[in-house]
């Protein structure tokens, strides 16, 4: 069935940067410097990205980042070492232990990719938030919203917290008061990791105090995103009670139905 | 007494002369400003508008003497004792149930800047542009805590507005403190921050 999309489409390149600066590197490492040091490059690349999947890891709790944290690893040791095999006979070693690494990993890779278990929802929750919301006409303020009260106790929103954060469903802010939620698209991932929690006024969040209320605030960059101007108080209701409908369903056992709502949407991976 | 005679007269009564004018003025019969200059050391014209002052506020009389060359007035005590009754009352904001249903809700594009605090269900302050191009200036206004929970819970532009009372009830302000929201909106809606419906 063909869906009506509330978003816009995906057109953000920002996701792509560092790939396509990273191949930029190695080639110029090559060009000026030689096989070797492209190699060194590489594997320099490799191990970055993989520290940062290892704190992707630690921050969420996701198991598919620790995955690709060692592939990450093993293509780095497979860079770091190919100087050394491919110019000898041990070549052949080499070139076997890279490609049952590549396969190996390839495969685990492509079915966590294929089953969105590292994909960022922060698209999914946008689009399910506008589904409800027909009216347009704008009325975008940066306040924030109260929704209402919820009768969750703290352990219980703590909970649902961590299941989000596993699921990549949002960045997860615990504070003594309170839980933020995070919702974060593909490809926005990279710096977001690293902000503060005192930039989330410049970030759409949804709160869950102790005390049971549950506020939100939507960007206006992502407001913007939005194909028309939704009516903005209707959108802000429907964000709040979306998380509140999840917290129920998580509350409830049925977490699993919370991934399938977003898998029903058919986005593709990387938007 | 209202405020702006109070600042005049306590204006007048806090210059570091004031008791030695008065230390005149009550032990002369009449005294004119270059007296009390040339006795005081003061420059002529800071005498006299410190005796006009008192004469417009009734503590003097003045009389105008025609000695010598030109005219000039002397000045009499016409009180023995100055008394400070301010009532502050008089700026007291009453609720009414006219203020109280006043039907608001944010104005669109409004341009303020709202700092939630960390407790997340309050803003702590505003801030306001006001006027245009080199003019633009920018105004923080800190909000107290009955003020920033009312504002919290202010209703979207274009949604459905609803009356200052209500907004109270959502946010848990207790209706003692409606003076103060009641400032509050008065202030926002003289910036166009909100709309009066």
């Amino acid at each position: 069935m063909f869906q009506t999309r509330k978003l816009k489409p995906d057109r953000s390149i920002s996701g792509w940067i560092i790939p396509i600066g990273s191949i930029l590197i190695i080639v110029l490492s090559m060009l000026f410097f030689g096989y070797a040091a492209m190699f060194i490059a590489l594997a320099g690349m490799f191990w970055v990205a993989a520290l940062y999947s290892l704190y992707i890891f630690a921050r969420t709790g996701n198991s598919g980042h620790l995955v690709v944290f060692f592939f990450q690893v093993f293509a780095g040791l497979m860079g770091f070492l190919a100087p050394d095999y491919i110019s000898d006979q041990r070549f052949q070693e080499w070139r076997f232990a890279w490609i049952f690494g590549v396969v190996s990993y390839g495969v685990l890779i492509v079915f966590l990719a294929v089953t969105k278990r590292i994909k960022w929802r922060g698209r999914e929750i946008f689009e399910l938030v506008a589904e409800l919301v027909e009216e347009t006409g704008n009325g975008y303020t940066p306040r924030p919203r109260p929704v209402g009260r919820v009768d969750f106790s703290k352990q219980e929103i703590l909970a649902f917290a961590r299941f989000c954060a596993r699921h990549l469903i949002a960045v997860v802010y615990v504070s003594p008061r309170q839980v933020t939620f995070v919702p974060v698209k593909m490809g926005g991932e990279y710096t977001f990791m690293f902000r503060r929690a005192s930039l989330l006024q410049e970030m759409t969040w949804i709160s869950f105090d102790f005390d049971g209320d549950v506020s939100v605030h939507i960007a206006q960059k992502d407001y913007l995103d939005y194909v028309e101007p939704l009516a903005f108080d209707k959108l802000c209701e429907s964000l709040g009670q979306l998380f509140i409908e999840f917290a129920g369903m998580h509350q409830r056992g049925e977490g699993v139905r919370i991934i399938d709502r977003m898998d029903a949407l058919r986005m593709g991976y990387f938007s | 007494m209202d405020f702006r005679t109070a600042a005049k007269l306590g204006s007048l009564l806090s210059k570091d002369y004031a008791e030695d004018v008065f230390d005149l003025l009550v032990n002369y019969r009449a005294v004119s400003a270059s007296e009390v200059a040339a006795r005081l050391d003061l420059h002529i014209k800071t005498a006299q508008d410190y005796l006009e002052g008192l004469t417009e506020m009734g503590i003097l009389s003045k009389e105008e003497v025609f000695e010598k060359k030109r005219p000039y007035f002397r000045y009499v005590l016409e009180q023995e004792r100055i008394a400070f009754d301010l009532d502050l009352m008089q700026v007291k904001r009453a609720p009414s149930a006219d203020n109280l249903s006043l039907r608001i809700r944010e104005r669109e594009n409004a341009g303020a800047r709202f700092l939630v605090g960390r407790s997340a269900d309050t803003i702590t302050h505003v801030t306001i542009w006001t006027g245009e191009g080199r003019e633009r200036a920018e105004r923080k206004i800190k909000l107290t805590a009955p003020q920033g929970k009312f504002l919290y819970h202010l209703p979207f532009p274009k949604a459905e507005a609803l009356t200052v009372a209500e907004v109270m009830r959502k946010a848990g302000v207790e209706e003692a403190l409606s003076p103060e929201v009641l400032d509050l909106v008065q202030l926002l809606d003289k910036y166009s921050v909100l709309e009066k419906l």
